[in-house]
């Protein structure tokens, strides 16, 4: 799909940042779809949270289908489906069982062994495309990103669902999902000198109806989230020079947060979201590539 | 993109339509700084016919806003699309900007 050591012209090439947004970020693989199809070559990827299994697929050099075929193998309702019941007695009674920082309501057992399945031994600085995860420092609340290390590490960093996963430990370091530090890290990718960025965001859905102390919590963080999202968006839109264009899909149905079963649907939005910005980034792209071969001809003749 | 400037009393309404991004901004933006050096301070952007605008259009809106409000004017949106709203709202850009639903309605906003 993409090389990393591809020769090929920079101009024609974009960063993709796909945000957090469970299962609702395969959307990103009907964005990569169209990508394909108008020939530009991924210069970089960049992941967060759902975002960052997707990301993860796509700077493996997968084809689409076999994309969706992962994406259906490692994300179904079975990852948290186990509830750690030590988890709750902990919360309860910290005194008799002992609480500290190791603790998620679900069991992680699940999801490790589906990404382990999935990425294996994977290193990400061995990826044919450039990646960068990132995850929250637990410790100080920071922005961390892995361009290096085991994929699976930062994969299960950058999803660890606060109250639903534990947190992940990478080199003595405790990780939180990264949405809990910037939900779209176009940041990262301006960076890592990204100079056109196609950002696909994803707000957190709103509770229908507050039923329970998890739909209340749920709430809670979407209203948080959403929030750090539009500031975060608006800082690096107009603090930074970079081209970030939003790929923002519409669904018009709901998407729970397994809704698997849906992927074909949620790609189809996210191929139409990116089709209405291709006439633009074609236009885009055009210019800076008459602008790179202009600098290479007066390099040449001069 | 096509800009169209025209006088409406003592409100410039600047109308804006195709696509701002990193291609046409630069353009906008000279456009409006034209207005803001020439005292047309209360502007209004008539957005009728703006289908798209990227980061680039945004910084474009900001520098005029903050230019416009510093001189005891302001830059006031009308009739915003679907498409253009949402990278607004996700910009944050709706709590900072005033919108109208139309052209009339922004400019007898400037009355109050």
């Amino acid at each position: 799909m993409n090389d990393r050591n591809a020769p090929d012209r920079p101009a024609r090439s974009v960063a993709v940042v796909i945000g957090s947004g469970s299962v609702k970020c395969a959307a990103a693989l009907g964005l990569v779809r169209v990508l394909q199809r108008e020939g530009i070559r991924i210069s970089q990827l960049v992941g967060c949270s759902g975002g960052a299994i997707y990301a993860s697929i796509v700077a493996m050099g997968l084809s689409i289908e076999e994309c969706v075929a992962a994406s259906e193998r490692l994300w179904t309702r079975e990852v948290t489906a186990h509830g750690d019941r030590r988890a709750l007695l902990r919360v309860l009674m910290p005194k008799v069982f002992g609480f500290d920082s190791d603790f998620g309501l679900r069991s992680d057992e699940l999801v490790l062994a589906r990404l382990r399945e999935a990425f294996g031994d994977t290193r990400i600085e061995d990826l044919p495309t450039p990646l960068h995860l990132t995850a929250t420092d637990f410790a100080n609340g920071e922005l961390t990103v892995f361009s290096r290390g085991s994929l699976v590490d930062a994969v299960r960093a950058s999803m660890a669902v606060p109250f639903l996963f534990r947190p992940w430990k990478i080199d003595g370091r405790l990780y939180l999902d990264g949405y809990m530090a910037d939900p779209l890290p176009v940041g990262v990718a301006m960076r890592e000198g990204a100079q056109t960025i196609l950002a696909m965001g994803f707000e957190s859905p709103y509770e229908e109806r507050i039923s329970s102390g998890a739909r209340f919590a749920f709430q809670v963080s979407s209203i948080l989230s959403n929030n750090l999202l539009k500031s975060q968006f608006a800082f690096h839109a107009l603090a930074h020079h970079a081209e970030v264009i939003p790929i923002i899909p519409e669904f018009r149905q709901r998407i729970h947060l397994f809704d698997t079963a849906k992927l074909p649907y949620i790609i189809e939005e996210g191929e139409r979201a990116a089709e209405a910005q291709m006439p633009y980034l074609l236009r885009l792209l055009a210019t800076e590539d008459r602008e790179e071969r202009a600098v290479l001809h007066r390099r040449a003749t001069s | 993109m096509d800009i169209n400037v025209k006088p409406a009393g003592d409100v410039t309404v600047v109308q804006i339509r195709g696509s701002v991004d990193g291609l046409t901004a630069d353009e906008l933006l000279a456009t409006l700084d034209r207005e803001v050096d020439a005292g047309n301070v209360r502007l209004v952007a008539d957005l009728t016919g703006l289908d798209y605008t990227s980061s680039a259009g945004l910084r474009a809106l900001l520098g005029t806003l903050k230019r416009t409000r510093s001189k005891g004017g302001d830059l006031r949106l009308a009739a915003v699309q679907p498409p253009v709203r949402k990278v607004l709202e996700l910009a944050g850009f709706t709590g900072i900007l005033k919108l109208y639903d139309d052209v009339p309605a922004a400019i007898a906003s400037y009355a109050g």
